[in-house]
């Protein structure tokens, strides 16, 4: 009995040790710096905690399936729409984030959430075109416009080797601006033109990919790829240290593009949200925020992290874009049950003829 | 005596409870939820819209055939059950043609051998399914040496070069591969409890080696078919991951369909209309499975 009795107490000592507090962080793959998570370990005294995803409709589905028990989640601005209006968002506590001052206000304040009473902005990617330099160049395709992808004239040269993203949206609001129309026009008319660019460039496309292209382009098995900037950063460094015997870069198009405003919220039903906003102010300190774009490759929202940033990466035009270029981005908005059938509609016939 | 009797009726029902609860809490309860929901509007924002709503005072149901006349209204939904139906049916006939030899060899081995064989047809679940997806995308890779291998030899013969990725025969090729042990195993269960002495007596009638198998192995394992074709032709219909890593911008089924109903457009009431359908057709099948076994069963026995 004794014995039971020291090992309880010895238990109970112990206790303290091992409840160290914990951050359920929910994040997009490959979207967050290592050095800094493992700084906010070391100053908070806490453990990180990391769960992924790789679509936004993927995490939509979990958190509406009922996963609770994240405490900071990085979703997309037209995914953070969503959740506040499903009420599923907590009002941030500005007065614990003196670090807001030093966020870009020109990615503040945005129509999602006007006031940004329930998200900070985090990181920003857009979707373009990753290309094989070395192919395309022998073949004496120009990377300047959506035409890569959807012009049959052009494709006729690079058959089966292209791949376009497995995403409505995206392709949609790609098709879309070749053909001069916003990302989120509704207009049926539209849509069905854009519909018809589609198909037509279809025959020459090898699949739609979402998930494995930046392997399928530093290998050398796809010469086109439409996917996100970190990703074609990736590709680039990727084939680089391989030492490849050909180049991927990528390039906006001409035309615009879709511009994709990663942001941290923390939702209701959260554990620990004090440590949350410990983290979002971590976070939004410059030299953490730096991590980001140089581990990563992602843009950045945060005006005191461009000193910290690598150069070479700043003057990447598709990264860091200028207030030119950023006038010909646009942000998904989210659209309502009839747009979304009707989308889905037009997306199913695509996938089946 | 006749309580004894009565004894054993009860302990069957009660042995059967818990099974018999599983299915209903777990397959018909879900099922019927489906059905309500396929008549009920989509959510704003995900999710179902409320049944009953409140209007005036006034409790009206809030329901719709909507979605139901939206799968009749266009033919490209049947259009992709049809072609859902065809890859099930050929991934279902190579994997009977690839697995009954295999499935009599190892029948016909000897007991030590028997086993190690078995184990080495269960020997790919050891891996993760998405793991050995991914071995296949990288075997049939454009740059991969089985392609390269392929094309050099077609162009010995001047035809031109072909890609196995991103094809249909990319997703038979994994699908077969996938699902081959499922067909094995019931195969193999049937080809082993056959009674050799059938054979014996058959060769001593003077009957030849093909002569006997028409006539005593194969309509004895037509169960033993029926069983591996019902689990192998199920899940290939239904399923999405396949089509989404290998398929080209062609290669979806009615699985990738029924999964962009409820994560992409938010839309669960078609998405339950589409599930009905696929379980429709499930049920179907396994029904006409087992009626077309026990008639060649009845045939074989008159």
């Amino acid at each position: 009995m004794k014995r039971v009795l020291s090992v309880l107490m010895l238990l109970f000592l112990a206790s303290p040790v091992f409840a160290v507090e914990e951050l359920h962080l929910f994040n997009w793959n490959n979207y967050m710096s290592a050095e800094a998570v493992a700084g906010f370990e070391k100053e908070y005294g806490c453990k990180v905690v990391q769960d992924y995803y790789s679509g936004t409709e993927e995490m939509m589905a979990k958190l509406q399936a009922g996963a609770s028990g994240y405490d900071l989640v990085i979703p997309t601005q037209n995914a953070v729409q969503t959740l506040i209006q499903q009420g599923f968002l907590e009002k941030l506590d500005k007065s614990a984030l003196p670090n807001i001052k030093n966020e870009d206000p020109g990615f503040m304040n945005r129509s999602y959430d006007p006031g940004n009473v329930y998200s900070l902005p985090y990181a920003y990617t857009t979707t373009l075109i990753g290309y094989n330099v070395e192919k395309l160049k022998a073949l004496g395709v120009e990377a300047k416009s959506w035409a890569v992808i959807f012009d049959p004239a052009i494709l006729a040269k690079i058959k089966g080797k292209v791949t376009v993203m497995d995403d409505a949206d995206e392709l949609f609001g790609a098709a879309l601006k070749y053909l001069g129309y916003s990302v989120n026009d509704t207009d049926e008319k539209h849509l069905r033109e854009a519909q018809a660019v589609i198909m037509k460039a279809k025959p020459y496309w090898a699949a739609f990919n979402s998930s494995s292209y930046i392997k399928e382009l530093t290998v050398g098995n796809i010469w086109v790829a439409h996917g996100y900037s970190s990703d074609m950063v990736q590709a680039r460094n990727d084939a680089r240290d391989a030492k490849r015997d050909f180049m991927v870069n990528f390039f906006l198009p001409k035309e615009g593009a879709v511009l994709a405003l990663d942001n941290m919220v923390i939702p209701k039903k959260a554990k620990n949200k004090k440590l949350a906003l410990q983290c979002i102010n971590f976070l939004m300190d410059g030299k953490n925020a730096a991590g980001l774009s140089n581990d990563v490759g992602a843009g950045n929202p945060n005006a005191a992290a461009l000193p910290f940033i690598n150069p070479e990466l700043k003057e990447l035009i598709a990264i860091f874009p200028d207030q030119k270029v950023l006038s010909t981005l646009e942000t998904l908005e989210s659209s309502n049950t009839k747009v979304r059938r009707l989308k889905n509609k037009l997306w199913t016939e695509i996938k089946l003829k | 005596m006749l309580k004894t009797v009565q004894g054993k009726a009860w302990s069957k029902y009660l042995l059967s409870l818990p099974p018999m609860a599983y299915l209903l809490i777990f397959f018909a309860a879900p099922t019927l939820i489906m059905l309500f929901s396929s008549f009920r509007y989509p959510g704003e924002y995900g999710g179902l819209a409320p049944w009953l709503v409140q209007d005036g005072g006034q409790w009206t149901f809030d329901l719709t055939l909507e979605s139901w006349q939206r799968l009749f209204g266009t033919d490209i939904y049947l259009r992709l059950f049809v072609k859902s139906i065809g890859y099930a049916i050929c991934t279902t006939l190579f994997c009977m043609v690839m697995a009954y030899p295999l499935a009599l060899m190892i029948a016909r081995s000897g007991r030590k051998s028997r086993d190690l064989l078995l184990l080495l047809v269960i020997l790919p679940f050891w891996s993760n399914f998405l793991v050995r997806i991914y071995a296949w995308m990288i075997i049939f890779s454009p740059v991969g040496a089985l392609t390269r291998i392929l094309n050099g030899v077609l162009d010995l013969f001047g035809v031109g070069p072909v890609t196995l990725m991103y094809s249909p025969t990319a997703m038979i090729v994994c699908l077969v591969y996938v699902h081959l042990p499922f067909m094995v195993l019931p195969l193999y269960a049937n080809l082993e409890k056959h009674d050799p002495y059938l054979l014996d007596a058959a060769q001593d009638l003077g009957a030849g080696k093909w002569r006997r198998f028409w006539l005593i192995t194969w309509p004895l394992s037509l169960p033993g078919i029926t069983a591996g074709s019902i689990l192998v032709f199920i899940p290939v219909l239904g399923m999405f991951a396949i089509p989404d890593l290998l398929g080209g911008t062609d290669g979806i089924m009615i699985g990738n369909v029924i999964k962009q109903q409820f994560m992409e457009s938010r839309d669960w009431p078609f998405g339950s209309v589409l599930s009905m359908v696929l379980t429709v057709a499930a049920v179907a099948v396994v029904l006409l499975g087992s009626r077309l076994s026990r008639q060649r069963a009845g045939m074989s026995g008159s």
